[in-house]
């Protein structure tokens, strides 16, 4: 279903009340999704997706999935949280994810900017590049 | 032992914490060749992306939560989800000498069968045309090899002439001519050896034209000897419309070559009706706000950013612009030619009642005009073709009102019978243009009243005839009038007496 400019506009302003002092609140959220239940507005369904887009999105900025071949230690999650945390000036939190197509090597996710350092990932620069 | 492959995995362990940072997003949907992207969150306007598979897109609608992305290739492997990665540049196509003798797509790709380009240089596809201080006036002429055009709509280097007609009126014959014209003009000036000549190099941008009819036009060029001078851009009826629209700056990238390298250049946007379509396309699926006959605000801005990359460069090299536009029923007053009127430097109209006549090419006089040529015309031709506008816009005025009435006097039957023979002098058959020292003595001949004598359906069969005469034993005075650009005594002597023994011989059959 496509959304129309009152909806979007409508999910964006969900949103914003979503945020305590920039950060996703659980609880703004939970009171959000109880005025939707309560009130019903037109194209709930399509309100909802863009909020939940909205919040997922926003989620990421402040998630560094990690994902791995082989294990990883609790000392370089850490270390990951630290970096991306000065790297971008809020507090990001690394969780793991394990990933054996990655062969070798790290690959951090975070928002839509990629930290890849894998041997797949290497391995596919080469082929792009013969 | 063990020490050396300890050193060889410290050396591995360095190389592989070297991390790439990549900016990327997810498709959420494909539809019509333009894909809408999640993420891509540094993605620039204009920048290419790249998508799974080895496509390209080029990011074009930047919004707040998605990015719309217009697919420059097979669209049929991409899926909702497939991860899209930005690539921090500009969509850049191969430019330089390189190309010369090669047909490309809208990408710089070679099409022809005729293996890679060697080209080292790149330029971006879209970039700011050249601003006011570095352009130098128009004075330099190109010569198209049509007389009608040359002798009284001039087209100078670095000028953006539009040629503008109902379908099937010539007016891809025209910018063929041209073309082959600037090839025959090189191979003379390269074999002279004279130090100043500056040849033309062209590039024919073919906008959602039929495949057939590309391929004879390189056949015709091929023919001609003229591919060796030109590159050919490609955007067939067959290439989706993103290349299509990009096609025309691909072209563009590639003159600025050569006008950045101190050469001269011609390029020719055949045509511009298919471009602007081709992006009303393209915006309409992008869901961009539409305005008049659906086509998008910034139409204007597409062709006039365009266009004004055609310059002349102070010190540098040229680009002249022939931009086609096809008009429906003759209507010169609608949307988009109404536009690339108003943004070039004069027109060309041609018309199909004068083509239907049989007047080829059916350039109509009164409406076709150059604004920035007359500058750039050779003193030859305006001693002997600055009349003739005015005596031919006469002629179509008395010929009018002539059509009512018998009686005419002496000096208005003068006037029609002379405004007939300029008629019949410009009728040109086509891929045949004409030097401009044959122009200048045809021209010659006629305004000393040589065509007079000659009934007027013989006076193409006299032309011909005199520029025969001409090129088959007057080869030293054609030398000179290309040389000297002006009508001197001594070549004028030497006219009078070649036409008096063409005279005597010609016999109309």
């Amino acid at each position: 279903m496509r959304a129309d400019k009152k909806t979007k506009a409508l999910a964006k302003q969900l949103f914003k009340l979503s945020l305590v002092n920039g950060v996703v609140s659980p609880e703004q959220v939970a009171g959000v999704l109880g005025y939707v239940e309560k009130n019903v507005p037109r194209h709930a369904l399509a309100l909802l997706q863009l909020y939940q887009r909205a919040i997922a999105t926003e989620l990421a900025k402040s998630n560094a999935v990690v994902e791995h071949a082989g294990p990883i230690g609790d000392g370089t999650l850490r270390s990951i949280e630290a970096a991306m945390t000065k790297k971008y000036s809020r507090p990001v939190a690394a969780t793991a994810k394990p990933n054996p197509k990655l062969l070798a090597g790290l690959r951090v996710r975070i928002g839509s900017d990629v930290y890849e350092s894998t041997v797949a990932g290497q391995l596919a620069a080469l082929s792009s590049a013969v | 032992m063990s020490t050396v492959i300890a050193q060889i995995e410290q050396q591995i362990a360095k190389l592989s914490s070297k991390a790439v940072k990549k900016n990327t997003g997810t498709i959420r949907s494909v539809a019509d060749g333009v894909a809408k992207l999640d993420g891509l969150s540094d993605v620039m306007y204009n920048e290419m992306v790249q998508f799974p598979g080895g496509a390209i897109g080029i990011a074009l609608n930047l919004e707040e939560d998605e990015v719309g992305c217009v697919v420059l290739g097979d669209v049929s492997s991409l899926k909702e989800g497939d991860e899209v990665q930005t690539t921090g540049k500009l969509l850049s196509v191969p430019v330089g000498r390189a190309l010369l003798g090669r047909v490309v797509d809208a990408l710089g790709r070679p099409v022809d069968g005729k293996g890679p380009i060697d080209s080292k240089e790149f330029y971006p596809v879209e970039k700011i045309a050249p601003g006011i201080m570095v352009r130098k006036s128009v004075n330099q002429p190109l010569f198209t090899g049509i007389m009608a055009i040359d002798s009284m709509i001039p087209i100078g280097r670095g000028q953006r002439e539009l040629i503008i007609g109902d379908r099937g009126t010539g007016k891809t014959t025209i910018c063929i001519d041209t073309i082959i014209n600037q090839a025959r003009i090189n191979k003379v000036g390269l074999a002279s050896g004279n130090k100043d000549f500056r040849p033309v190099y062209s590039i024919y941008v073919a906008v959602g034209q039929k495949q057939s009819n590309v391929v004879r036009t390189i056949s015709a060029l091929e023919a001609a000897g003229a591919l060796e001078y030109t590159v050919i851009v490609s955007a067939t009826a067959a290439d989706n419309p993103a290349n299509q629209y990009l096609a025309p700056f691909s072209g563009a990238a590639i003159g600025e070559w050569f006008m950045e390298n101190g050469m001269d250049a011609l390029i020719v946007y055949d045509d511009l009706s298919k471009h602007a379509v081709a992006y009303r396309q393209i915006s309409l699926i992008l869901k961009r706000p539409s305005g008049r006959e659906a086509y998008p605000g910034d139409v204007f801005y597409l062709h006039s950013r365009l266009l004004e990359r055609a310059a002349r460069l102070d010190g540098k090299g040229s680009l002249t612009a022939l931009p086609v536009i096809e008009t429906q029923a003759g209507d010169v007053s609608a949307y988009i030619p109404t536009n690339v009127i108003s943004i070039t430097d004069g027109q060309i109209f041609l018309e199909t009642d004068l083509f239907n006549q049989g007047i080829r090419p059916a350039v109509s006089v009164g409406l076709s005009v150059s604004r920035v040529g007359s500058s750039a015309q050779i003193k030859v031709t305006k001693q002997v073709g600055g009349k003739l506008k005015g005596e031919l816009a006469q002629f179509r005025e008395l010929a009018a009102f002539a059509q009512f009435g018998s009686d005419l006097d002496a000096k208005t039957k003068a006037q029609l019978e002379r405004g007939a023979r300029i008629v019949e002098l410009f009728k040109q058959p086509q891929l045949n243009p004409l030097s401009i020292e044959v122009q200048a003595s045809i021209l010659w001949a006629l305004q000393k009243n040589y065509f007079d004598a000659i009934e007027v359906k013989n006076v193409v069969a006299a032309a011909s005839a005199w520029k025969d005469y001409l090129t088959s034993r007057k080869d030293a005075l054609l030398a000179k009038i290309r040389n000297e650009a002006k009508l001197s005594d001594e070549i004028e002597a030497g006219l009078k007496a070649a036409a008096d023994e063409w005279k005597a011989t010609f016999v109309a059959k």
